[in-house]
């Protein structure tokens, strides 16, 4: 932790204290990249650090879906639930991964290259259905884009 | 500044100057429907069954987040805001398994009563509900019903905002969303309580009253909480006369179901300290209460025991009082005019900080735990029994004495709870919840407090027995 501390000591520096909050994404994005996924003790590290009420930064942890709570494999797959894609075929979607990778939504294929996740919206409900792979947007997907998406990362 | 002329409905009215839609038309008695509003805490407008519209602008605006402009016109009751009320109805309830039979809050609940008022008619979705945890641990009196939860925020921003433990959140995103504390660490909060009451649907439970009685079976009195110089306004809950049990149970008839927060803006405010909620402990511990006069150990009448105790005060060459600061103003007064010149009066604090109790607070909870110190030091003084002085009779006023502290002294003693000995006569007294009367509080404000019960047969009145002796 000692080296992440100077990491957020760093960091602080140009954040004036009145708006430490803001700092909450920052310190829990640079824990996730030190340590691969995050656990409730980690946000506890954090609140201690800004002196915030513990639940609050918890809540920022389980609300951003790039915040990771279990450990991930190379690359993730997050295929978007809510409504719009819900509505396009995001059943259809996923049970098509599902069966391509061989793994049930929230699981990591034995050789870690693959994780899947349902998400909640990521904001691009006019190309529904989508799913977002690592940083990358994939949108109006169908059957045979996933595969070529897939193949192309193998 | 001066107030903002608007109108709500063509009824022309006045806000005062920052204020907002939702908040001026309650105030002036337009009841717009409102969930995650609360007047003491922050605005979340996140439940939106507040929808009105501004007469000349498209779409609808969520009235509690919505400040007075000059010459604004709302409208809060047409056929288009009442559509989308019920459409909000309608998502709220989406997931929610509307389970008013079974639930504590039926009969005193918001969404219930909207659903009555502007849905009325059944779920359109034909999917299943999400489940969510059923009787979650929010700590060891409160529990939350996951499901019922509608996400108004109002408990959290209530620990956040108002008693700081922070000790509540709501985690995860869309249908995952639920009101969670940590999993590390239990959830600690001296005014926890109050989030039940402040729930606006059945999600939170007081494990203290859970499924105990249909709130429509009871009343709320008016009434003051003991526990501390602050002498917060509390409602204790009684079963109604109609719905007295005649059968089994008779008990239940003199039974303080629960307690709540009694709206106070000079003491209180909304809220009250955990203390007070349990208040319903005392009134229902009838197993330590005092019921039977006696002499030296052995029942008596309340005549004998009154006429021995005339001529013990009668017979004692230096007599003294001790008067509790749990005593009511207008007792304190009687004693005042009827014995307190024939006796030397000592003052007495009946209750210090138990162990593990919250000494002092910057909210509410003050450091002494009697309602009526004031008064009793205003009327007596301070000054506290010593056995130096050398008194051969104590009459003692109040409850919790070690008799070994009065130094073998002839003892009358006036109690509402059994004493820890026998003295040589016991006068058992009604409790604060027996009678009227009122308390001044450490800053000097008078609260009353109603009657809840009848007095047991054999009780007498403190303010009565001073005039007998
Ligand atoms: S538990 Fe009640 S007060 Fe808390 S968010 Fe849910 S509905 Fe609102
Ligand atoms: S603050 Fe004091 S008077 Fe108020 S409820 Fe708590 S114990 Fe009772
Ligand atoms: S619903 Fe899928 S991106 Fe918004
Ligand atoms: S009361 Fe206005 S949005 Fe909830």
């Amino acid at each position: 932790m000692s080296c992440l501390k100077e990491q957020f000591d760093e960091l602080r520096k140009i954040y004036p204290d009145e708006i430490k909050d803001a700092m909450v994404l920052p310190l829990l994005q640079m824990t996730l990249k030190a340590k691969g996924h995050l656990v409730e003790s980690d946000a506890l590290y954090i609140a201690d650090y800004l002196e915030l009420p513990a639940m609050q930064v918890k809540e920022a942890m389980t609300w951003y879906s790039m915040l990771y709570r279990t450990p991930v494999g190379k690359h993730v797959v997050k295929v978007c639930r809510s409504v719009a894609c819900s509505l396009r075929g995001e059943q259809r979607i996923v049970a098509h991964i599902s069966k391509k990778l061989g793994i049930k939504p929230g699981e990591t294929t034995a050789d870690n290259k693959f994780t899947l996740l349902e998400v909640e919206c990521l904001a691009s409900c006019g190309t529904a259905p989508m799913m977002q792979i690592n940083d990358t947007y994939h949108e109006d997907l169908t059957e045979a884009k996933i595969d070529q998406i897939l193949e192309a990362l193998q | 500044m001066s107030n903002i002329e608007f109108s709500i409905d063509d009824k022309k009215l006045e806000a005062l100057p920052g204020e907002t839609v939702l908040k001026a038309a309650l105030r002036n008695g337009i009841d717009i429907p409102y969930l995650c509003y609360h007047p003491c805490l922050s605005i979340a407008g996140n439940c939106r069954i507040c929808l009105v519209r501004i007469k000349g602008r498209p779409g609808f605006h969520p009235s509690c987040n919505l400040p007075v402009a000059p010459g604004m016109e709302i409208e809060s009751d047409c056929e288009d805001v009442s559509a989308v009320r019920k459409n909000v109805m309608q998502f709220i309830t989406l997931n929610h398994p509307v389970d008013c039979p079974v639930c504590d809050k039926a009969g005193e609940c918001k969404l219930q009563n909207y659903h009555f008022k502007y849905n009325g008619s059944a779920s359109l979705s034909i999917d299943a509900k999400k489940h969510k945890p059923k009787f979650y641990d929010v700590n060891e009196r409160i529990l939350l019903d996951a499901e019922r939860c509608i996400l108004c925020s109002r408990c959290v921003r209530f620990t956040h905002e108002i008693s700081k433990s922070g000790m509540l959140g709501i985690t995860e995103r869309g249908q995952q969303s639920r009101v969670e504390h940590l999993e590390s660490g239990a959830a600690k909060d001296d005014y926890s309580d109050n989030i039940i009451q402040n729930c606006p649907v059945g999600a939170l439970l007081s494990r203290d009253f859970l499924y105990k009685s249909r709130v429509w079976y009871l009343e709320p009195v008016a009434s003051v909480c003991n526990g501390c110089a602050r002498g917060c306004s509390v409602d204790v809950w009684r079963r109604k006369h109609h719905w007295k049990v005649r059968a089994l149970g008779s008990e239940k008839n003199r039974m303080a179901y629960r307690i709540t927060a009694k709206q106070n803006d000079d003491i209180n405010g909304r809220w009250i300290c955990n203390k007070g909620f349990d208040l319903n402990k005392q009134i229902n511990d009838f197993a330590s209460r005092a019921t039977k006069p006696a002499i030296g150990g052995m029942d008596a009448t309340c005549q004998d025991a009154l006429s021995e105790a005339r001529k013990l005060i009668f017979e004692a060459k230096k007599p003294a009082a001790i008067v509790s600061a749990h005593a009511s103003n207008e007792e304190l007064e009687a004693f005042k005019k009827t014995l307190g010149s024939r006796v030397e009066v000592y003052v007495r604090k009946d209750y210090e900080p138990a162990a593990g109790e919250v000494v002092e607070d910057e909210l509410l909870i003050k450091a002494d735990k009697n309602p009526n110190s004031t008064k009793v030091e205003e009327l007596f003084g301070k000054e506290s029994f010593s056995a130096a002085a050398g008194h051969d009779l104590v009459l003692v006023w109040g409850d919790n004495v070690e008799y070994s502290a009065l130094s073998g002294a002839k003892i009358i003693h006036l109690a509402t709870q059994k004493p820890n000995g026998n003295p040589d006569v016991l006068i058992p007294i009604s409790t604060q919840f027996e009678r009227k009367g009122s308390y001044t509080n450490f800053e000097g404000k008078v609260n009353r407090f109603e009657q809840v019960f009848d007095k047991p047969e054999l009780v007498l009145h403190a303010s009565d027995v001073f005039g007998r002796l």
